[in-house]
This record gives structure tokens, C-alpha cells and sequence, in this order.
């Protein structure tokens, strides 16, 4: 049987006794004596192993109204307990008490045959039986449906604690304010356009405007009907099956809880196969197996071209293409606790994706000039216009972002790329936007070549947690996913690796993780939903171990924790040194070749000043 | 819900064998996996994790059925 937290004390107490018609099985028993007095029942526990008549005996001596009998089934047994039946009717009990037995290998069908009233195994809560001896409707947790959508920064005052590096991010941040007040760039015009275009019901009005800011494959495709390679769109008879779809998936949808006893963190997966329809069978899975919140992953062109294609398409890559339509058909499957993230934070379509993100009714997006500029391939000088701009827009959508760290993965040490993330979440406290600071649990190249976690990987990301704190008080969601490079194809050490990183956030109390599935290391494939559920029903498992209980890092940590504080003011005073944010990416302060960090090159030379 | 009652429709992605093959090195594991799904009659097959040790190979096998973009068996019929 399964744990209940429900301790409330009953309405109509009644007496029970518990028997352990069993030599030594009687564990369950002790453990429902506990609850059923906790709720203020009377009852009777037996010593194990007395026999048959002694306890029929003192059955009709105690009278109770329930008699829960356990018993392992074993050769022989059914027999016997029909006997018990047989001697308990005899002794004329049976119209006033009402039977139960309970046992490892009992179902309702089996406890019917033999006689009982009712019957638990090894797959019941606690909550059932008890619900049964208070004669209440026992709804089973899987059928309960009573989860609710989180905030993920409630609470978070965003206070600067550490002020030295407060002060030099304002300095920074204001010279990024006015550098970027007289300049526009095509994708900011195109998210002026479209939101116009959706909130004010001018789409075909405002096309040709709009495809005049566009790429040549974007406009060849509306007008045209030529999609880029490896796009389609879906049928009317697809797209209309799509509908029955969700549909059907509504009326039976259930959230699940990952979480044991434990408020946070929430458990985030990413989805973005290519298609719409398998993105949605993915998260309904992922939703039925206790996922808090999803994310759209779009393919990598789509942050090279300038515009966004429309319809309903599939794509035959990685990456679900962002189209209007395509992000309606998601969002309506959505459970309504269900945490929706679209990504807008790496291209040419950032602030137009916040955009068509906040009209549709997304709960989060994700803004990092720095990453977008560095490793995302976007030039710097188009992104922090069109980024200030995006995160304008995620602020008066009141959509908190989270500013992802990826450039770690391309080999920026911590300290640079957490410096990179800090002046974005200055820049969105400024601009009336929540950020949420999201550091890697990553085995990057930095920290291989520094040697960092040679001995485990605990104390270095504990340290990245702990140096942020120190800094700043914001929400933390270490992503992405969890465990990056730590993963291989088998898909136990895949799920264990994600797990121990999902404990590792418990223990430090972080408020999101972004779990991988045990595919996460298959590259020649796509991901199945099978290889999602493996790793939440893992994440699952970490939280029931871990309750409230904690893993110690060493005091590597702390040390590291303090070093990363100083490698992050180091830099800082260098970007504020060199007076201008976007001179400071072209030159590398916050990630330069010699860490695999490179100046993008899409939208170089778009930028318009007014 | 599901457009037929045949098994296979039922499949959203792929289906994967998991089972230990006895073998001289990862490679030939990793072959035989491949022409164990291709026996079964499966196509479009790959060996998603082969691990080799002493004489043996645990590997996972993985048959696509549908592959993201595909018209699914297990997509239901328009209401």
C-alpha cells in the first residue's frame, strides 16, 4: 500500500480490529492502526498468528464494525480464509461488521469470491482502506485532477545582495537603454506588425507589410505555396483528426504529481519533434506522467530567417516550425495546469515570437541576447535591439522568461556566461519584466578541462546555484536539460543520470528542472514518448527518496561558489570598462573564440537608427 | 479511439526490443540486433544502445513505426 498524507479526524468514529491472519506479515496493518487512530477511530490490533477461534472470539468480544484481516496468499490460504469467513458468520457478526482482508496479491474480485466485503493490495493506498471504514467515496489519486498551474517566481523580491555587482550591472544596463532607444530592425517592425495583425484582426491588411520585412523562403511560401525543405503542411484530413485528437485526449486527460512531499521544484520537459500532432501525444505524456510544464523547440533555421511561415506545419527534423497556427493547435491540447514555454530567445524572430507567444496565451518565454549572440548565431548588434525589444514585450505581456546559459555547452566558462545572463536579468527587472536565472547542471567543456568534476558532480553545480543566490534574489531553474553531457544511449545510466541531477535540485531547492528523456544522448533518431516516461517516472522516484532530506556537497563548493562570484565582477567590470554592451560582445568579454564563442553573423548590418 | 484494433496501430513511435545477445565485440552485437528487428520483418530499424562485455552484448533495439510527420494508425478518425 501507498502513503496518504490525509490526517484529518474522522466525522463518525468506529471500532476496529485488525487481525494479521499471518505469521509475520503484518506490517500494513501497524501502519493503517496509526492513520485510523490518527483520524480518531477505536481499534484493536492483534498480536500476528493467533488461531482462527481465538480470534473470532475476540472478534465477538469487541464488536467492531470493521474487521481487516491481512494474510499473504500462499497454497492453501483461500481455503483457509473462507473458513474465517465461515466461523465469523457463525459467531454472528457478519451483520453488524464488515470484512476486509488485505495482502499483496488481493483484489476487490478476489476479497468478493472469498467472501470479504472489500479488498487491498499491493497497488492501494492507505487513503482507500480508510475511506472504506469511514463508508466515504474513495477517489483514486489517479483519478484526481486537482493540480494547479504554478508561478514560478512567486515570492522572488529580486533584491541584489551582493551591491557591487547591482551597481555595475545598472551602469551596464543603462548604456544598453539609450544605446538601443533610437535604434529598430526588421524583426522589431515585423512584432509591431504582429500584433497588430492578431490583436486587432488586420492579418490580411498588414501581409504585404509585413512580407516586405520577410525572408525570400518565407514570402515564396505564402505566395508561392513553396516551403522551405523538409516542411509540409498537414492535410485538411489530418488536420481535422488532429482535432479529434485533442478532443478525445480533454475528456481523458489527468495531471500527475511528480513531487513527494516536496513544493519545488517544478519538473519542466522540452518537446519539439517536427510535427504538431506528435509534439501533442508527447505532451499529453508527458502531462500523465507528472510533468509540470513543456516547451516549444523550434528548428534552428527558424532563428536565421527573417519572418515566420503560417498554417499548420510539420517539419521532417528536429524542432516544431512556430506558426500561429501550429502554437493554437498546442496550446489548446494543453492541460490547464500544464506550464507552456515558448522559446523566443536565439534569432532573427525574437521579439516577434514573445509576441505571437503572449497573444495565444503562453505562460513563459526564454530571452538571452548574450547566448543568441555568441552561440545562437544571431549578429549581437540586431539582438540587443531586437532583445530589449522582446523582453518590452515579455514584460508587458507579464510572461517571466528565463535566460538559458547554453554558451557554457560551446565551452564559456560559468563565470562569463552567468555574467552574460545577469546584465539580460538587470535589463528585464528594468523593463517591469520577471527574469529566471538559469544556470546548466553540465559536465561542459570548461569544467572538463578544468578538471571540476573530476571527483563528482555535485559541487560545482551546487556552487552555480550558490554564487547566484549570493547575488541575487530570483528564481533558479537549472536546465538544459539536466545532466547535459552526462547522458549516454543506455537508457537506465540516462534516467539514474537525470534523477541524481533532479535530487541534486531538491536538495538545493531550486524552483524548476528541465528533465531530458532517456533518449536525450540517441542522436540518429527521434525521441519516443516511451523514453519520456522512463526518466519522469525516474525523476519520480528521486523525490520519494529524497523527501526533505538533502545531498551534502563538499566544501569544494563553497569555494567554488565564491570564485564564481568573483570571475562574474571580474567581467562585469570589464563590459562596464568598455562602455558599450555590444562592443563588449563583438570583443569577447563575455565569451570569445578562445572559449568557442563567436559573434553571429544573421541580421549583421540591419540595424536602423531613428 | 484508434482507427484499427491491430497492435501495431496502437504504436505512437517506435518499438523497442531490449535483450542480451551473446556475441564477440560490440560490433557484431549491434549487427545482429539490427538483423534481429529486420527478421521480425521492421524497416526502418537501429540498435540504440549496444554495451559489450565477456562474451556478450546488452542492447536496446528500436524499430520506427512512425516517424514525427508520418499519417499515424493511432491518430483518430475526424469527429
Amino acid at each position: 500500500m501507498a502513503a496518504s498524507g490525509d490526517s484529518a479526524v474522522a466525522a463518525s468514529p468506529r471500532k476496529v480490529l485488525l487481525v494479521p491472519l499471518d505469521p509475520v506479515h503484518d506490517v500494513a496493518l501497524k501502519v493503517l492502526n496509526r492513520m485510523l487512530k490518527a483520524r480518531g477511530h477505536e481499534t484493536v490490533l492483534l498480536p500476528p498468528d493467533l488461531p482462527m477461534e481465538e480470534i473470532v472470539a475476540k472478534a465477538a468480544e469487541e464488536k467492531p464494525d470493521v474487521l481487516m484481516v491481512s494474510r499473504t496468499l500462499s497454497y492453501g490460504v483461500a481455503e483457509l480464509l473462507s473458513r474465517f469467513v465461515d466461523q465469523v458468520e457463525v459467531a454472528g457478526l457478519r451483520e453488524k461488521t464488515r470484512l476486509v482482508i488485505g495482502g499483496k496479491a488481493i483484489h476487490p474480485s478476489l476479497a468478493a469470491e472469498l467472501g470479504f466485503d472489500a479488498g487491498f493490495g499491493a497497488e492501494s493506498e492507505y487513503e482507500e482502506a480508510i475511506s472504506f471504514v469511514e463508508g466515504r467515496t474513495y477517489v483514486p489519486k489517479a483519478a484526481r485532477d486537482d493540480k494547479v498551474k504554478a508561478d514560478i517566481t512567486s515570492g522572488y523580491r529580486y533584491g541584489y545582495r551582493n551591491a557591487g555587482i547591482g551597481r555595475l550591472l545598472d551602469g551596464i544596463v543603462d548604456e544598453i537603454l539609450e544605446w538601443s532607444a533610437s535604434r529598430t530592425s526588421p524583426g522589431v517592425r515585423r512584432a509591431e506588425l504582429r500584433k497588430r495583425m492578431m490583436s486587432e484582426g488586420e492579418a490580411s491588411a498588414l501581409l504585404p507589410e509585413y512580407l516586405a520585412l520577410c525572408d525570400e523562403k518565407i514570402v515564396r511560401a505564402y505566395e508561392k505555396g513553396e516551403y522551405p525543405n523538409k516542411v509540409r503542411v498537414l492535410s485538411a484530413e489530418e488536420e481535422s483528426r488532429l482535432d479529434a485528437f485533442i478532443s478525445q485526449s480533454k475528456k481523458v486527460e489527468r495531471s500527475a504529481v511528480l513531487r513527494h512531499t516536496q513544493k519545488k521544484p517544478l519538473v519542466f520537459v522540452q518537446y519539439g519533434t517536427g510535427c504538431p500532432i506528435m509534439d501533442i501525444q508527447h505532451i499529453k505524456t508527458s502531462e500523465g506522467w507528472g510533468a509540470d510544464g513543456v516547451f516549444h523547440f523550434d528548428p534552428s533555421w527558424g532563428a536565421r530567417t527573417e519572418g515566420f511561415l503560417s498554417g499548420c506545419l510539420s517539419h521532417e527534423e528536429d524542432g516544431s516550425v512556430i506558426t500561429v497556427e501550429n502554437l493554437r493547435k498546442i496550446k489548446s491540447s494543453l492541460h490547464p495546469a500544464t506550464i507552456w514555454t515558448v522559446r523566443a530567445h536565439r534569432g532573427l524572430n525574437t521579439p516577434e515570437t514573445v509576441v505571437m507567444a503572449g497573444e495565444i496565451g503562453a505562460d513563459l518565454t526564454k530571452i538571452n541576447i548574450v547566448y543568441g549572440s555568441l552561440n545562437g548565431g544571431t549578429d549581437p548588434e540586431r539582438l540587443t535591439v531586437d532583445g530589449v525589444a522582446g523582453i518590452r514585450y515579455a514584460a508587458s505581456y507579464g510572461m517571466p522568461f528565463d535566460i538559458v546559459t547554453n554558451e557554457e555547452l560551446g565551452g564559456v566558462p560559468a563565470d562569463k556566461a552567468f555574467a552574460g545572463m545577469l546584465i539580460v536579468a538587470r535589463l528585464a527587472l528594468r523593463l517591469g519584466a520577471k527574469p529566471i536565472l538559469k544556470p546548466l547542471f553540465c559536465y561542459s567543456p570548461d569544467v572538463m578541462v578544468r578538471g571540476l568534476m573530476d571527483d563528482n558532480y555535485v559541487d560545482y553545480n551546487a556552487a552555480k546555484v550558490m554564487a547566484l543566490r549570493d547575488i541575487v534574489d530570483a528564481p533558479i531553474w537549472p536546465g538544459e536539460p539536466i545532466g547535459f553531457m552526462t547522458h549516454s544511449e543506455d537508457r537506465v545510466q540516462s534516467a539514474m543520470a537525470t534523477a541524481l541531477h533532479a535530487s541534486l535540485g531538491i536538495s538545493l531547492g531550486v524552483d524548476a528542472i528541465t528533465v531530458a528523456s532517456t533518449d536525450e544522448a540517441y542522436s540518429r533518431g527521434p525521441i519516443s514518448v516511451a523514453a519520456r516516461v522512463d526518466t519522469l517516472q525516474a525523476v519520480k522516484e528521486a523525490f520519494r527518496f529524497f523527501g526533505h532530506s538533502r545531498i551534502e556537497p563538499t566544501a569544494k563548493a563553497r569555494e567554488w561558489a565564491d570564485g564564481l562570484i568573483k570571475g562574474i565582477e571580474t567581467v562585469l567590470v570589464e563590459v562596464a570598462k568598455r562602455g558599450s554592451f555590444v562592443g563588449a560582445l563583438y570583443d569577447g568579454l563575455l565569451g570569445g573564440p578562445e572559449d568557442g564563442a563567436y559573434p553571429g553573423r544573421a541580421g549583421r548590418g540591419t540595424v536602423t537608427t531613428f | 479511439m484508434m482507427r484499427d484494433n491491430a497492435p501495431i496501430s496502437h504504436v505512437v513511435d517506435a518499438l523497442d526490443v531490449e535483450t542480451y545477445l551473446v556475441c564477440d565485440s560490440k560490433e557484431e552485437g549491434s549487427r545482429l540486433g539490427i538483423q534481429l528487428l529486420k527478421d521480425l520483418g521492421f524497416k526502418d530499424v537501429d540498435a540504440v544502445y549496444v554495451g559489450w562485455s565477456n562474451g556478450g552484448a546488452r542492447v536496446r533495439l528500436r524499430a520506427n513505426i512512425h516517424r514525427p510527420g508520418d499519417t499515424y494508425a493511432w491518430l483518430p478518425e475526424a469527429e
